[in-house]
């Protein structure tokens, strides 16, 4: 029989909680507030004159041409970041998932990328493709092509979702070999029994078993390509040329600390947090349920 | 190298002074904090003044700290006004100066604050050009100068004579230096020109030296409610050539700020628009022997070019609630210590930015010093060359840092191909007073 353990203080759980609350009080609800605060607020950079204005920052932000332009190139980046963090890192977790023979060396060099700050990652890239000084950017000039991320949008939007992704790939790789691993072996030594090929078995077998981590992985994958490429970004290209690589978490840092339109950066600070929650719903809520286990 | 190794021996012994007398005296001293956002040798001299200076009296004990660079410095200052208690001193780069003049309570204009610690001040010991930048029309001086820069032509006398061109005789007009890149193209180099900051040198410097307006209302300065109006010949004519050259290369645009600057230091440019204060860097990692020179002009847009208008910094006080008079008599005191001729001529010789007063730049005429270091008084001669004329005398807008970048984007569009340099312009100019009239909603 299992004792029930009971504890009689009614204040203990929350004095327990308590840590866990006030980071979460201190560090996002009280900022978020803030936010949503300035955004009702037309100010000017030091806040000595402060009018109320309701929503017209919101109405500013999304009839403003730049900011619509932007959000498209957020969701080309975000798609084009996910797929190119999430495909690389299945064929990986497969490959390695096949290994009988130093698997954990393999992990480990895998792994390494995830290690390394997105801004530092960014200066790699940065290196490796500089039109005057970089490697790879001698490479690509020798196949004839007219590599320059610094005047070409395009290419410099390829910088960056390399970049990206690349980081990503680590993380993803991980998830993906923790969930190869949890799917029994002996599912697939029956398919394999029946005169299933390996890519009749991956299909039918491993990929819907996959998908809960792949549903999973593609949330964060899309929250990170929409907020923790700032740091790529701002060491690689910072949103330029002409704005071609400004996705929207760029634009707020732009437009309140280089532009110091505050009211207009925290809309725009609060729309984005509207659309990760949106995001974080869905995976809880629609995924969870929907997804074969 | 004699002279640099001599002035960081005396910052080092003037720091270990300072950091032997702190702990008895510090706790009577009045705080004076000073944020700067310059890097190097400029932001290791600027320590060391602050060391002197407290070594020199037991009333005052001042800090300077590097906040990050210009934007993230100006960021940090913000954030700390809006918190209740910023820097007592802060710098802040030229294209911030329109934000400040009209943020009239953050703020106590440097002869206030001079008059307030009942210290004798005169504004026209610095230089014209800083002290109109800086300065009301009635002669009331706002912020400080400290490093004062302007653009100038850099150009590699080794890629010069290989293209058979005269490496005393550097191009002084646009259709020169149009010709003279098509020859350092045309005999194999990569790369004939470049330019560091886009908006400030092809834009602001070009519109100064041919007395061309860059809006309405004397450049701003007259008031908030200037338009911009530098959808013209010169401006046009400038990018549309910057874009013909940059097809083969002639001209290669090498990225926003002094990013382009690489591309000189490399070689694979020979000829580079900087600012001065990029000079001491180039003497150091160009490996080649370098001219400086004129920014080049349009001759059938003005016969003789006006003088060209000053970039760099300025020190700004800021005004808190709470501040004693014993911290602005502090402010006062450091600020003149920054301005003395001895402090300037250390500062001017060692960073390669401009001395900031006429005496100072007096001071090193005397001691030979542009005899030794031929090419840096180019910049002072460019700087107080003729009368300045209407439009040469400086500008005075608010979200210039963002303006800026419209052109930095518009003139990237334009060398891409993506729209012509006429509609690159208009668009700047549009785009730049949407964001004044936000500005000017929100000043008032």
């Amino acid at each position: 029989m299992r004792r029930k353990v009971i504890f009689e203080h009614k204040l203990l759980p929350y004095l327990l909680l308590a840590p866990q609350l006030a980071i979460t009080l201190v560090f996002f609800i009280w900022p978020s507030v803030q936010a949503m605060w300035m955004s009702l607020l037309r100010e000017d950079m030091f806040g000595l004159s402060s009018t109320f204005v309701g929503l017209e920052n919101y109405v500013r932000v999304l009839s403003d041409p730049g900011y619509v332009a932007a959000v498209r190139r957020t969701v080309v980046f975000s798609v084009a970041v996910a797929l190119l963090a999430l495909l690389p890192a299945l064929l990986l977790a497969v490959m390695v998932d096949k290994l009988t023979r130093r698997v954990a060396t393999y992990r480990v060099i895998l792994v390494l990328p995830y290690a390394i700050a997105p801004a530092i990652a960014g200066v790699l890239w940065l290196f490796m493709f500089n039109p005057s000084v970089g490697i790879v950017a001698a490479g690509i000039r020798g196949l004839g092509f007219a590599w320059n991320p610094k005047l070409d949008g395009q290419d410099a939007m390829i910088l960056v979702i390399l970049a990206s992704a690349w980081k990503q790939i680590s993380y993803n790789f991980l998830f993906f070999l923790a969930g190869l691993q949890a799917i029994p072996k002996s599912l697939l030594e029956a398919a394999a029994i029946d005169g299933a090929g390996e890519w009749r078995r991956f299909r039918t077998i491993v990929l819907p078993l996959l998908s809960p981590v792949t549903f999973f992985l593609v949330t964060v994958n899309v929250v990170y390509a929409f907020f923790d490429t700032f740091g790529v970004i701002h060491a690689v290209t910072q949103g330029g040329p002409a704005k071609a690589t400004e996705v929207l978490v760029y634009k707020a840092w732009y437009d309140g600390i280089i532009a110091t339109d505050f009211g207009i950066s925290s809309a725009q600070s609060v729309i984005l947090m509207a659309v990760v929650i949106a995001l974080t719903a869905i995976q809880f809520r629609f995924i969870d349920r929907k997804v074969t286990y | 190298m004699f002279n640099r190794r001599r002035l960081l021996g005396t910052t080092l012994a003037a720091g270990l002074a300072g950091a032997l007398t702190l702990p008895a005296a510090a706790q009577n001293r009045v705080p004076v904090e000073m944020w700067i956002g310059l890097t190097g040798i400029a932001q290791e001299l600027l320590i060391g003044f602050a060391d002197a200076f407290n070594a020199a009296q037991d009333k005052y004990q001042v800090t300077v700290s590097f906040k990050g660079q210009y934007p993230e410095q100006r960021a940090a200052a913000i954030a700390a006004f809006r918190a209740g208690n910023p820097p007592h001193i802060m710098q802040m780069f030229d294209a911030g100066t329109g934000d400040m003049f009209a943020a009239r309570q953050a703020i106590v204009p440097v002869s206030e604050v001079y008059a307030k610690a009942g210290l004798d001040f005169d504004p026209s010991i610095f230089l014209a050009p800083a002290a109109g930048y800086y300065g009301a029309p009635d002669g009331t001086l706002f912020s400080q100068p400290l490093n004062v820069s302007t653009a100038v032509m850099f150009y590699n006398k080794a890629v010069f004579e290989k293209a058979g061109l005269d490496p005393e005789a550097p191009p002084a007009t646009w259709p020169e230096l149009i010709e003279a890149t098509g020859k350092i193209v045309a005999s194999g180099h990569p790369c004939g020109m470049t330019s560091t900051w886009i908006s400030w040198i092809m834009l602001e410097q070009m519109s100064a030296i041919h007395n061309t307006p860059l809006s309405t209302r004397q450049n701003g300065l007259a008031g908030l409610d200037a338009v911009l109006t530098f959808d013209n010949e010169l401006v046009t004519r400038t990018v549309a050539t910057l874009a013909e050259m940059q097809k083969d290369k002639r001209f290669d645009y090498g990225g926003r700020s002094n990013d382009a600057a690489a591309k000189f230091l490399s070689g694979e440019c020979a000829i580079l628009l900087q600012s001065s204060g990029g000079h001491g860097t180039i003497a150091r990692d160009l490996g080649a022997p370098f001219g400086v020179s004129f920014l080049p002009y349009w001759p059938d847009l003005i016969e003789t070019p006006k003088n060209s208008i000053i970039g760099g910094a300025s020190l700004w006080v800021f005004n808190a609630p709470g501040r004693t008079d014993e911290e602005f008599r502090g402010v006062a005191e450091f600020l003149a210590y920054l301005s003395s001729t001895e402090v300037l001529k250390r500062f001017a010789e060692a960073t390669g930015f401009l001395p900031a007063t006429n005496a100072t730049f007096a001071a090193m005429q005397a001691e030979g010093f542009f005899e030794r270091n031929p090419g840096r008084d180019v910049p002072v001669l460019q700087l107080t060359r003729g009368t300045p004329g209407e439009f040469s005398k400086g500008y005075r807008f608010g979200r210039w840092t963002e303006i800026r970048d419209f052109f930095h984007e518009e003139v990237e569009r334009a060398l891409q191909g993506a729209v012509t340099p006429e509609a690159a312009v208009a668009n700047a100019v549009r785009r730049g007073n949407e964001a004044l009239r936000a500005f000017e909603r929100t000043a008032n």
